[in-house]
């Protein structure tokens, strides 16, 4: 009975967070010209629209690109901050963690201001994208802080000692003892940075180069003046390519290095 | 095969020092325990001969070098620890030749080498494994041909069966004392487990508060314990308090609540000074009231299966484990006599 009971409720939240996705997607497939749902006839015209709309094209390359970027840094230190707070800061391991929580607990857009100011003040302005990708690493670091220091914390030190004591050097024990056994922690982490790189919209908008957009301000531009499913095509794009690098760096890099 | 010298070993954590100024010497193929409570300083002194910690003071010497300032990495250790530490996303083969690729072995002797090892510890034919398909025994092997198959100059044991269960602990004392001897490699062995160190080793060295209190063969140890300490940690003792009343050629006359009693003694404490005895409670008869000894009640009694274990309290007021074969039960409120075996006593100082 309680059985029956805890599956409709898992029903109803993954309704509950599915149910817009379903419909942004399913409103990307109206023929007609406005956004309803349900949709008007069923049409591919509004992706065309969309791949043929060179302005749109450039946002969602500049949105992977700065994604990406963004991962591979936000990673690397994420990363081995996360070692130096489990392994080696002693009685500064709490002030560390908090530290690099810190982006969490400030508003988005305090975290942009201030990002911003600082940027003019040492002269970096915005005429770059440098400006954003800091941003993003900077809103990105908790997530693979987070990740990498569980697998750290759960990363049991005798194993380095007994590689130690079977003859690895520092830089072997690291590539052959400790990278494959937190890789899932890592590559949990890089996931977080580029879906949330390229999802935020926030710093982005704050923090954007001139004269370039990424999907998500473009698309907030583009509604503040037109209503057709454009929009939602482009959405449904923005989550096929979330889902695509999910699967790409889970598949690719391989998350199951386990065999247990 | 190699000579490893320790000479005024010191290391602290904080403020009380962990290892105290300790100086030991193990022999070419020597099987040595490091015996004691926790925190005695036996795992701590491991680590330094491994090289894992560093001494505040003192030397560790592999055939007379010092091997101070050379990292753990290059000190040609093998190393089984506590719980095992096998690499988990490396197959059994893989863990095995790690250590021989760090060594730069060319493939096909990595291949050889392993194989050999893997059948030394009868794992012939799980190469392919992973750590978490094997049991708790099969890691264990595994963690000690990691460690052989290198050919270390030394082989550093962790309190290596302190996961295994009873009967399986057993079994793997012999295991390893016989694939030692086979080797014949040079080994230190980390125990709080007095029948661990007792059945396996050359030497034991017993130690409290990062001294030691006592080193030397296993039956010396256990026959001749130096301290009421080592006594009491190396297996069970029954002390009795006493006075010295007089000599007796090489044997002092003590007089118990009990009675007297002659004990051998190497040197006799003056008349009148404090002393005990003590003895062992498998050398301690039981008899029936009215024999020759000492009166006493059973107070209860502990069946182990081959062997009982009664506390007995005497008339003058202490109380003594006695541990005989369980042929006859005796049940607890019976009146019996104690009887010590006169030449398993030894004296005790104050």
């Amino acid at each position: 009975m309680s059985g029956r009971i805890l599956t409709g409720y898992c029903l109803l939240v993954y309704a509950f967070l599915l149910a817009p996705i379903f419909v942004v997607v399913a409103a990307s497939f109206n023929a007609g010209n406005f956004l309803t749902f349900p949709p008007q006839g069923l049409s591919l015209r509004w992706y065309v629209v969309f791949f043929e709309n060179e302005v749109f094209m450039r946002a969602i390359r500049t949105s992977l690109w700065v994604a990406a970027v963004t991962m591979v840094i936000s990673t690397a230190i994420g990363t081995a901050v996360a070692i130096f707070q489990v392994r080696y800061a002693g009685r500064a391991k709490e002030a560390v963690r908090v530290a690099m929580l810190a982006p969490l607990l400030l508003p988005e857009v305090l975290t942009a201001i201030a990002l911003l100011f600082f940027f003019y003040a040492i002269g970096l302005g915005t005429r770059t994208m440098a400006g954003m990708i800091i941003g993003h690493v900077v809103i990105t670091l908790p997530f693979v802080f987070m990740n990498v220091s569980a697998a750290m914390e759960s990363f049991d030190p005798a194993y380095e000692l007994a590689a130690r004591s079977l003859g690895a050097d520092r830089w072997t024990r690291f590539t052959r003892i400790m990278l494959p056994l937190i890789k899932p922690g890592v590559i949990g982490g890089a996931l977080f940075a580029f879906i949330i790189s390229f999802d935020t919209f926030t710093i982005s908008f704050l923090l954007k180069g001139i004269g370039t957009s990424t999907l998500p301000i473009q698309l907030f531009d583009y509604l503040r003046t037109n209503f057709t499913p454009e929009a939602a095509a482009v959405s449904s794009v923005s989550i096929a390519m979330t889902v695509l690098a999910v699967l790409f760096i889970e598949k690719g890099l391989g998350l199951k290095v386990h065999r247990f | 095969m190699t000579q490893v010298s320790i000479s005024h070993l010191t290391k602290s954590f904080g403020a009380a020092p962990v290892v105290d100024d300790l100086s030991l010497t193990i022999d070419h193929g020597e099987f040595v325990s490091l015996l004691g409570p926790s925190g005695c300083g036996k795992t701590t002194t491991l680590r330094m001969i491994a090289g894992f910690e560093i001494a505040n003071s003192g030397t560790i010497a592999f055939d007379g070098v010092d091997v101070s300032p050379v990292p753990a990495e290059k000190r040609d250790i093998g190393m089984v620890f506590q719980n095992y530490a096998l690499f988990p996303h490396m197959t059994v083969g893989q863990n095995l030749a790690f250590g021989l690729e760090m060594r730069k072995v060319a493939p096909a002797e990595i291949a050889q080498r392993t194989a050999r090892v893997l059948d030394m510890v009868q794992l012939g034919g799980f190469a392919e494994r992973y750590p978490a398909q094997l049991s708790g025994g099969q890691q264990q092997r595994v963690a000690l041909a990691r460690a052989l198959v290198i050919e270390p100059r030394i082989l550093l044991l962790d309190e290596p069966l302190a996961n295994l269960d009873a009967k399986l602990r057993e079994e793997m004392r012999g295991f390893i004392r016989d694939l030692q001897k086979r080797v014949g490699i040079t080994t230190v062995y980390v125990t709080h487990d007095q029948a661990e160190a007792l059945s396996m080793s050359d030497r034991v060295v017993v130690m409290f508060g990062g001294r030691i209190a006592q080193q030397g063969a296993p039956d010396a140890i256990y026959d001749r314990p130096a301290s009421r300490q080592v006594a009491g940690f190396v297996g069970q003792v029954n002390i009795l308090e006493g006075m010295v009343s007089g000599s007796d050629g090489g044997r002092a006359v003590v007089r118990l609540p009990q009675g007297e009693i002659t004990v051998p003694a190497a040197s006799v404490p003056a008349a009148g000074s404090k002393a005990a005895i003590a003895m062992r409670p498998e050398a301690v008869a039981l008899g029936a009231a009215g024999e020759p000894g000492w009166a006493g009640t059973v107070v209860s009694r502990q069946y182990g299966g081959n062997l009982v274990d009664y506390k007995v309290e005497l008339a003058g007021g202490s109380t003594v484990h006695v541990q005989c074969l369980s042929a006859t039960p005796v049940a607890p409120g019976t009146a019996v006599t104690v009887r010590p075996d006169q030449s398993r006593l030894w004296l005790l100082g104050a």
